[in-house]
C-alpha cells in the first residue's frame, strides 16, 4: 500500500525563551496539519520519536504527546531517531492500523548537554571511564579517510566551505545561536554538528497526493565499536539497498540525498553508503556533486533524535520546490537517511518521488 | 486488524528486586532465546526487532537496549511509552508483520530498575520540575488520588483493595517468575504500612527487574506452532493534566476513557460483544489494587457503581473471567516489560501452556497496559480462533 506525504514542517531554533518545548512541538505539529489541509479529526494516529534525557524529564511523552495531537488517538513514543519514527508509522498504515498520522520529532539542545547524553550511552564500568563518546568513532574514520590518497584532504577543505555555504542559504537553518562540541583530533570544527533546537512535523496518508514514499528500508549495527567496520557504514549500507530495491531505483539516480551524520564524516561516509557516491570519493561527493545534502546537513542544526526526520523534511521540500535558495532544478527523486544512537547504531532510508 | 497474526512464542526471565548477576544485554538474550525456543526458531527467521525499554534514567546507561542488539542487520527500533512500553513494543512488531515488511517479529521488553537506588525519585521526574514541585505529586500519591476517588464516588472501601490484592498474591504463589512469593490475607495487608491513605504497602506494585520477548508470526509462518491469535488490538492517549480530567463530559479520571476506548476498538475486532462472556482470562496492568478495580467498568466487566459488588462477585460467580492469574502487577512489575508481560501470560493462557496458573478452558484472554499519568491505555485480545 503506497504512502503519501500530505503536510511538513519544521523549526530550527535555539533557546526560544518565549515557548517551552510543548509550544515549541504544538507549533511545529500545527503548521504540518495546515500544512495538510486536513482537520485534526481526520488523523487517527501520532507517532513520534524523542529522548527523555534530551527532553529533561522522564517519560516526557506525557506531557509533548498532547502537544503533538495524541489527545485520545492511537499514539506510540520511539525512543530513536525520526527516521524510524517514519518508518514505524508507514508500517501502520500499510498494515491497515491507522489511516491518516502524524509523524513528529524534536529535540532541543539549548536545554540538555549533548556531550553528556552521548557519553551516558556508554557502558558505565567497562567502557565509560575510557572517555568515550559518539563523537570518538568519527574521529577514528576521520583518521582513516583523512589519510588517504587521491585529494581527500582537499575535498574535505571544500566540503567544510561547502557545507557551511549551504546552511547559510538554507532558510530554515539556525542563523544565530546554537554551539558545536570541542572536536577530537583530527575532527575540526567544519566537520562538527551545529546544536540546535529542532522540531519536525508531517502527516503521512494512504490517499494519494503529490509526494509518494516508494522505499523504506532498516538495518542495524553491533554495539561495540571494535565490531563495526571503520572505513563504511554498514547498516546505512544495508538499509538504503533495501530501501532502493523497493522503489527499483539506484542510489546513483537520485536527484537529490539528505544523509544524516553525526559529522561531516559520517555524512561522507553515509553519501558512499547510500550509493550517491561510489566508494571512497563520499568526500568529493560532498565537496562537489550539488545533490548531497543541498541543506547544509549537519551544519544547519543539530540533535537528535530529530535529524532523521528533519533529512526527510529537506527532502520532501526539495520535491515539492519549496526548499527556497537551496532548491534543485528538477528534482524528482529524493533519499533521505537518518541514524541513531550509539553512533548510527541502527539507520533508516527512505526514497521518495514526486508525482 | 487487517492481517492474520499469532503469538508463537513467549519468553520471560523471572522477575526480582534485581538481577545483580546479568547485565542488560543478557537478560535481554535470556528473554529472546526463551521465545524463539518457544516458537522453535533462530534469529535467521525474524525480520524486525523491536525493544521496549521505558526511562533510560532506571538504568543508569541511556540507550541500554543497543548494547544487546540480537541480529545485527535488521530493523531494530525502541519504544518509550512508560508503563505501556512493553505493549507498545508488542503492537510496533505486529504493524511490521501486519504492513508485510516481516513475516515474523520479535519483541522485546527490559527492565533494569535495580541499578537506580533511587527509582522512586527517578518516577517522580516524571512530573513537571516546575509547576508540581510543590505539590507531592509521586505516581503513589497520583494512585492515591484516584483510589479516594473511586471510594468516595463509587462506594469502594479499604477492603475491597486488600481482597482484590490478596487473590492476585495468592495467584502469584503459582507463578514461579514471580518477584513476591508472599500469602497474605486481606488483615494482612490492612495491616500493612500506609504509604498514602488509602493505599497499603501490600496494595502496591514491587520494583522488580526482567525481560520479556515475544515471537509474532504472520498467518503464513504460524504453521504447526501453538498460536495465541492476536484478535484486536488498541491504544489510546489522554491528556496529561489530571484537572483537565476531573470534569469533562467524556469521563472523569476514574472513568479511565483511554482503556475504554481502546477496549471498544479491540473488542470490536475481536467480536467480544459481552465481556463477561466472552473472555475467560484478563492479565490487568494494575500496579495498585485500586487501579484493578478502575479498570473493572472500562472493560465492560460492570456498570462503575456496580464495581465493589463486582469485587465480591469476583469470590462466588465462577463464571466470571479469571482475573491476573499470574498475580499480575503486584506480584511483579518489571515497569518496563510489565505490558508485555500481560501480553505473554494471555498468550501462554490462550495456548495453555501455562503451568500451575493455567486457568482450564481458555479460549479468548485480554492483556492491558497503563502508563504515563494514566493516560496511556492498551488492550490486546488473544484467542484460539484464527480472526476471520
Amino acid at each position: 500500500m503506497p504512502i503519501y506525504i500530505e503536510g511538513v514542517a519544521l523549526e530550527i531554533s535555539f533557546a526560544d525563551a518565549r515557548r517551552n518545548l510543548s509550544e515549541l512541538i504544538f507549533d511545529t505539529v500545527r503548521a504540518s496539519v495546515d500544512d495538510s489541509g486536513r482537520e485534526m479529526d481526520e488523523i487517527d494516529s501520532v507517532v513520534l520519536a524523542a529522548h527523555d534525557l534530551v527532553d529533561g524529564r522522564s517519560l516526557s511523552s506525557m506531557v509533548t504527546a498532547p502537544a503533538a495531537g495524541a489527545y485520545l488517538r492511537d499514539e506510540i513514543r520511539f525512543s530513536d531517531d525520526g527516521a524510524a519514527a517514519f518508518a514505524a508509522a508507514m508500517t501502520r498504515l500499510e498494515a491497515g492500523d491507522n489511516r491518516r498520522s502524524i509523524v513528529a520529532a524534536w529535540g532541543r539542545s539549548s536545554e540538555h548537554d549533548p556531550d553528556a547524553f552521548s557519553r551516558a550511552l556508554f557502558d558505565p564500568y567497562m567502557t565509560r571511564p575510557l572517555g568515550l563518546d559518539e563523537f570518538v568513532l568519527s574521529a577514528m574514520r576521520a583518521q582513516l579517510l583523512l589519510s588517504s590518497d587521491g585529494g581527500v584532504r582537499e575535498a574535505h577543505e571544500r566540503a567544510v566551505t561547502r557545507r557551511r555555504d549551504a546552511a547559510g542559504r538554507n532558510p530554515r537553518a539556525l542563523k544565530a545561536g546554537g554551539f558545536t562540541s570541542a572536536p577530537h583530533f583530527p575532527l575540526d570544527t567544519g566537520d562538527m554538528p551545529l546544536w540546535a533546537d529542532i522540531t519536525v512535523s508531517m502527516v503521512l496518508s494512504t490517499e494519494p497526493t503529490a509526494i509518494r514514499v516508494t522505499g523504506m528500508g532498516q538495518s542495524s549495527e553491533p554495539y561495540l565499536f571494535g565490531d563495526r567496520p571503520l572505513r563504511s557504514i554498514r547498516s546505512l549500507s544495508q538499509a538504503a539497498d533495501r530501501a532502493l530495491a523497493e522503489a527499483g531505483t539506484p542510489g546513483t539516480a537520485m536527484d537529490v540525498a539528505e544523509v544524516d551524520g553525526l559529522t561531516l564524516i559520517d555524512e561522507a561516509l553515509g553519501l558512499e553508503a547510500v550509493g550517491l557516491a561510489p566508494a571512497g570519493e563520499g568526500m568529493l561527493g560532498l565537496a562537489d556533486d550539488p545533490r548531497a545534502n543541498p541543506s547544509g546537513g549537519g551544519a544547519s542544526g543539530y540533535s537528535r533524535p530529530a535529524m532523521g526526520l528533519l533529512r526527510i523534511a529537506e527532502a520532501i521540500l526539495q520535491l515539492r520546490g519549496q526548499a527556497g535558495p537551496v532548491q534543485l532544478d528538477g528534482v524528482r527523486t529524493a533519499l533521505a537517511s537518518g541514524s541513531s544512537t550509539v553512533a548510527g547504531q541502527t539507520q533508516t532510508v527512505i526514497v521518495l518521488e514526486a508525482a | 486488524m487487517k492481517s492474520r497474526m499469532a503469538v508463537v512464542g513467549v519468553g520471560q526471565t523471572s522477575y526480582k528486586r534485581a538481577h545483580t548477576e546479568l547485565s542488560s544485554a543478557d537478560m535481554i538474550w535470556e528473554a529472546a532465546e526463551k521465545a524463539l525456543d518457544d516458537a522453535g526458531m533462530d534469529i535467521s527467521a525474524v525480520d524486525a526487532i523491536v525493544m521496549g525499554v521505558a526511562p533510560d534514567a532506571l538504568a543508569g546507561e541511556n540507550g541500554v537496549e543497543k548494547t544487546a542488539i540480537f541480529g545485527a542487520g535488521k530493523p531494530y527500533v525502541r519504544v518509550n511509552t512508560g508503563g505501556v512500553t512493553g505493549s507498545s513494543a508488542a503492537f510496533a512488531g505486529a504493524s511490521y508483520v501486519g504492513s508485510g515488511r516481516a513475516k515474523v517479529s520479535l519483541v522485546i521488553s527490559l527492565e533494569r530498575m535495580g541499578q537506580a537506588t533511587t527509582s522512586q525519585q527517578v518516577f517522580n521526574t516524571i512530573f513537571d520540575p516546575v509547576y508540581e514541585k510543590d505539590f507531592p505529586l509521586t505516581t503513589i500519591t497520583m494512585a492515591a488520588l484516584r483510589a479516594s476517588m473511586l471510594m468516595r464516588v463509587y462506594g469502594y472501601s479499604e477492603r475491597d483493595w486488600a481482597e482484590i490484592a490478596s487473590r492476585n498474591y495468592r495467584n502469584a504463589l503459582k507463578n514461579p517468575l514471580a518477584h513476591i512469593h508472599k500469602d497474605l490475607s486481606p488483615e494482612d495487608i490492612l495491616a500493612s504500612p500506609l504509604l498514602a491513605w488509602p493505599i497499603h504497602r501490600f496494595e502496591a506494585c514491587p520494583m522488580s527487574e526482567g525481560a520479556c520477548a515475544l515471537v509474532i508470526a504472520g498467518e503464513s509462518s504460524v504453521g504447526d506452532r501453538v498460536p495465541a491469535w492476536l484478535q484486536g488490538m488498541a491504544s489510546t492517549s489522554d491528556a496529561y493534566a489530571m484537572g483537565d480530567r476531573f470534569h469533562r463530559p467524556e469521563g472523569t479520571l476514574v472513568d479511565l476513557l483511554s482503556l475504554r476506548r481502546s477496549a471498544e476498538r479491540a473488542y470490536a475486532d475481536a467480536g467480544i460483544t459481552d465481556a463477561r462472556k466472552d473472555i475467560d482470562v484478563v492479565e490487568l496492568y494494575s500496579p495498585f489494587s485500586s487501579a484493578e478495580a478502575m479498570a473493572y467498568p472500562a472493560l465492560g466487566f460492570c456498570a462503575p457503581e456496580h464495581g465493589p459488588r463486582f469485587v465480591q462477585e469476583q469470590f462466588t460467580d465462577l463464571s466470571l473471567p479469571s482475573f491476573n492469574p499470574s498475580g499480575g502487577p503486584q506480584a511483579a512489575n518489571p515497569v518496563s516489560a510489565t505490558a508485555m508481560v500481560r501480553i505473554a501470560e494471555a498468550a501462554l493462557q490462550v495456548r495453555g501452556m501455562a503451568g500451575e496458573r493455567q486457568v482450564p478452558g481458555v479460549r479468548r484472554a485480554v492483556a492491558t497496559g497503563q502508563g504515563g499519568a494514566t493516560q496511556f491505555s492498551t488492550v490486546c485480545v488473544l484467542g484460539i480462533e484464527r480472526p476471520d
